[in-house]
């Protein structure tokens, strides 16, 4: 009998299943072996039968699968790769001290930064303060420090023979008022020294003339200064006088404002 | 290996040879995975035999048991998985076929349906089913020696005697009844 015959002789589906005999069982699986045509025509078969039955099958009641789980549940072993309910007991004494002491060291550790984040917000607190002081600091130590140069042009000029003093006396109802106009004979630079000035009111603003062959010429005003302030260029004046005129000056004097005057001869 | 769409309930793909490793190595998803996707098909072989479908989940569950108990002795060279485990489902079933108990039940099982219905319907559905649904095809003399062998668990000596026909043409005879059951399954393919 060639492989063939074997083939179609029926042998292959009763060795498939189950119904040949022992002998004619062995005889296949040797036959198997040595004939790959065979051993093909049996797979062949196979799956052609599984697939058959496959598509002809009626549905198992639910129960045999939950009672076969129930009866091989003891056998199934853990499997890598599937979360696997963590075991409630036994859970080992020392880990409970290790997770006890972790709290109490969190809770310590929560305290401490909450007292370190207070004690942060506070020196905030006290730099921004600091620093405002200081600027403020700065800032009189600036202003000082510009009265103080301001003294030390005003003594130097003082001091300098070529830089006429024009003491300027109060008049009329500002008696007790007094200033001084420091003039320099080469450069013809006018600088006026408030000395004793009321604040002027706002809105308002002190203005230095010059007496000019007999009429007022505008010397400038006097600006944010304390000790001496740079005036007008003035080539020639008899006499120097402050009014108190509208804030940036007007073009002629209010005379009935007049403060203080002083001839430049003496 | 061909499956009903959505039958399987487990996701995962195996090869016949990566599920036999895992069912060997007592694998949980292995077995979900063999039950998902064989159980219907055993079950209906087993049901094509017992005829009774409370009797057919018994032994099927025996069955399941079977396989996970004896997988260490699957021979993969002998012949697929489910090859192996359609003759062990077919065995099982036989066994309870010819157990004392079963034969006594199904006595009294006919007689209640010759009485009340008469019988038929169970049949019916037998025969619509499974491996029945191509044997139903067959020609008469080859269905009932097929019927007598592969479903009832005869062998061909015990056939001979009861149908008082010699051993040689019960024989020829059920070779041909498969030669003609392939062609069956094949043209079902």
């Amino acid at each position: 009998m060639d492989s063939k015959e074997f083939i179609e002789s029926g042998a292959i589906e009763a060795y498939v299943l189950g119904l040949a005999s022992p002998e004619e069982m062995a005889e296949v699986d040797r036959l198997r072996v040595q004939d790959p045509a065979i051993n093909e025509a049996i797979l062949d078969f196979e799956l052609k039968l599984e697939s058959g039955i496959m598509a002809n099958t009626m549905p198992v009641p639910a129960f045999v699968k939950e009672d076969l789980k129930q009866k091989l549940r003891p056998e199934f072993k853990k499997e890598e790769g599937r979360v696997v309910q963590m075991p409630l007991r036994p859970v080992n004494k020392a880990w409970a001290w290790v997770a006890a002491a972790s709290l109490v060291l969190l809770l310590g550790s929560a305290v401490f930064n909450y007292y370190l984040y207070d004690k942060l917000n506070k020196k905030d607190d006290s730099y921004a303060s600091l620093s405002k002081e200081m600027n403020a600091i700065r800032t009189q130590n600036q202003l000082a420090n510009a009265k103080i140069e301001e003294m030390h042009n005003g003594m130097t000029m003082m001091s300098d023979p070529a830089v006429a003093k024009v003491n300027m006396p109060g008049m009329g109802t500002h008696l007790t008022n007094k200033a001084m106009v420091l003039w320099d004979s080469r450069t013809k630079n006018v600088y006026l020294m408030p000395m004793d000035l009321p604040q002027a009111p706002k809105g308002k603003q002190y203005q230095l003339w010059a007496m000019v062959d007999g009429k007022p010429v505008d010397a400038g005003m006097m600006e944010n200064c304390t000790v001496l302030c740079n005036m007008k260029n003035i080539p020639s004046a008899q006499a120097f006088a402050i009014t108190l005129e509208k804030q940036g000056g007007s073009p002629a004097p209010d005379l009935t404002q007049l403060y203080v005057m002083g001839k430049t001869t003496p | 290996m061909q499956h009903q769409p959505g039958m399987a309930e487990t996701k995962t793909k195996y090869s016949e040879g990566e599920l036999i490793e895992m069912l060997r190595q007592r694998s949980e998803s292995a077995f979900n995975y063999l039950y998902d996707n064989y159980s219907s098909a055993l079950y209906t072989i087993i049901f094509n035999i017992v005829k009774e479908e409370e009797q057919a989940a018994d032994v099927l569950q025996e069955v399941f048991l079977k396989i996970w108990k004896q997988i260490g002795n699957y021979d993969s060279s002998k012949g697929r998985l489910f090859t192996w485990m359609l003759n062990v489902a077919r065995n099982a079933a036989i066994d309870i076929l010819r157990s004392k108990d079963f034969k006594n039940q199904q006595r009294n099982q006919e007689l209640k349906e010759n009485v009340y219905e008469a019988g038929g319907s169970v049949e019916l559905k037998i025969d619509s089913i499974g491996l029945k649904k191509f044997v139903t095809n067959l020609r008469p003399e080859q269905r009932q020696l097929i019927e007598l062998s592969y479903f009832q668990g005869f062998t061909q000596e015990e056939i001979s005697k009861m149908l008082d026909i010699p051993l040689g043409t019960v024989k020829t005879r059920i070779r041909a009844g498969l030669i003609q059951l392939r062609a069956l399954i094949d043209n079902n393919g």
